[in-house]
């Protein structure tokens, strides 16, 4: 299972809405966060988020289980451990 | 943990020395426009040997104070080709790390940080960057004497979920630091731990504060 969370704010939230457009992912809460699941890995196109580059590169807030194999301009790769 | 009283009340001054007081007047009276409000003229004393010196202090806004000393007959001490008035550093030294200590201004509109983007713009020390942080837009220069200096708006107000979140953060640095390979890799992870914990029973709380508030 590859884990990661996403703190829930304005700028963070196209973030889960490109993830969820993969059918293998799930997006949940806990509390004020997203809790992005799914049994592949997880990758997250920068561009489909239309996010910046200070918001991209610091909108992980936890992984679980998970680490973070690609993450630059284009785009966020996170896989099980 | 109790909660310690927290009775302060920001920045009474910060305080940076100048071998350029004429300068240091010209940026932050004559074109940022930040009044002088105060300043003492001092005979050196004590036991060692001290330079007559002139301290003095700019308003920044919200009765906070920017302060210079400028001791006569003092010159500059090596240290390196980088740096500012105080700290000089050799050239290995990275630019990121020489910038990290800075004094960040707060203003409170987008028009207020490009009016003084303007006057800036035009004097002898103009905007060197313009930077949309995460939830923040700056801008920043030097002053004569190198040191950086930021003027900063808030692009949105802090959202309550955001201490949450830098509470966890600092309690997962915290003890990550206090391991034996301290990375984000291991933050990231020893956080995830603490969202799992706290998380859900911050939000019923918060859920709970708004109800009872809607209830009076």
């Amino acid at each position: 299972m590859t884990t990661l969370f996403v703190l829930d704010v304005p700028e963070n939230r196209p973030i889960a809405a490109v993830a969820a457009q993969d059918p293998a992912v799930t997006v949940g809460r806990v509390g004020p966060y997203y809790r992005i699941d799914s049994d592949a890995p997880i990758v997250i196109d920068r561009r489909a988020t239309g996010c910046r580059h200070a918001v991209w590169y610091s909108s992980v807030a936890g992984l679980v289980g998970s680490r973070i194999t690609q993450w630059d301009k284009d785009a966020m790769r996170v896989e099980s451990r | 943990m109790d909660q310690l009283a927290h009775t302060v009340r920001g920045v009474d001054h910060i305080a940076y020395p100048t071998f350029d007081p004429a300068a240091t007047v010209t940026f932050y009276r004559d074109v940022l426009g930040f009044p002088v409000v105060h300043s003492i003229c001092a005979a050196g004393w004590g036991p060692e040997k001290h330079p007559d010196f002139i301290h003095f202090f700019f308003d920044i806004g919200n009765d906070d104070r920017l302060a210079f000393f400028y001791y006569f007959g003092l010159q500059p001490f090596e240290g390196g080709p980088q740096g500012d008035s105080y700290s000089r550093f050799t050239e290995d030294v990275p630019v990121f790390f020489i910038r990290s200590r800075h004094l960040a201004i707060h203003v409170d509109s987008e028009e207020d940080l490009l009016e003084y983007r303007r006057r800036l713009d035009g004097s002898q020390w103009p905007v060197e960057m313009q930077i949309q942080h995460e939830t923040i837009e700056s801008i920043y220069t030097h002053d004569p004497n190198g040191y950086m200096i930021e003027i900063t708006r808030a692009l949105r107000p802090v959202t309550p979920q955001e201490d949450l979140d830098a509470n966890l953060t600092i309690d997962a640095l915290v003890d990550v630091v206090s391991g034996p390979d301290p990375s984000m890799a291991a933050l990231l992870a020893r956080k995830a731990e603490l969202i799992v914990e706290r998380a859900a029973a911050w939000q019923q709380e918060q859920e709970q504060d708004v109800t009872e508030v809607a209830a009076r």
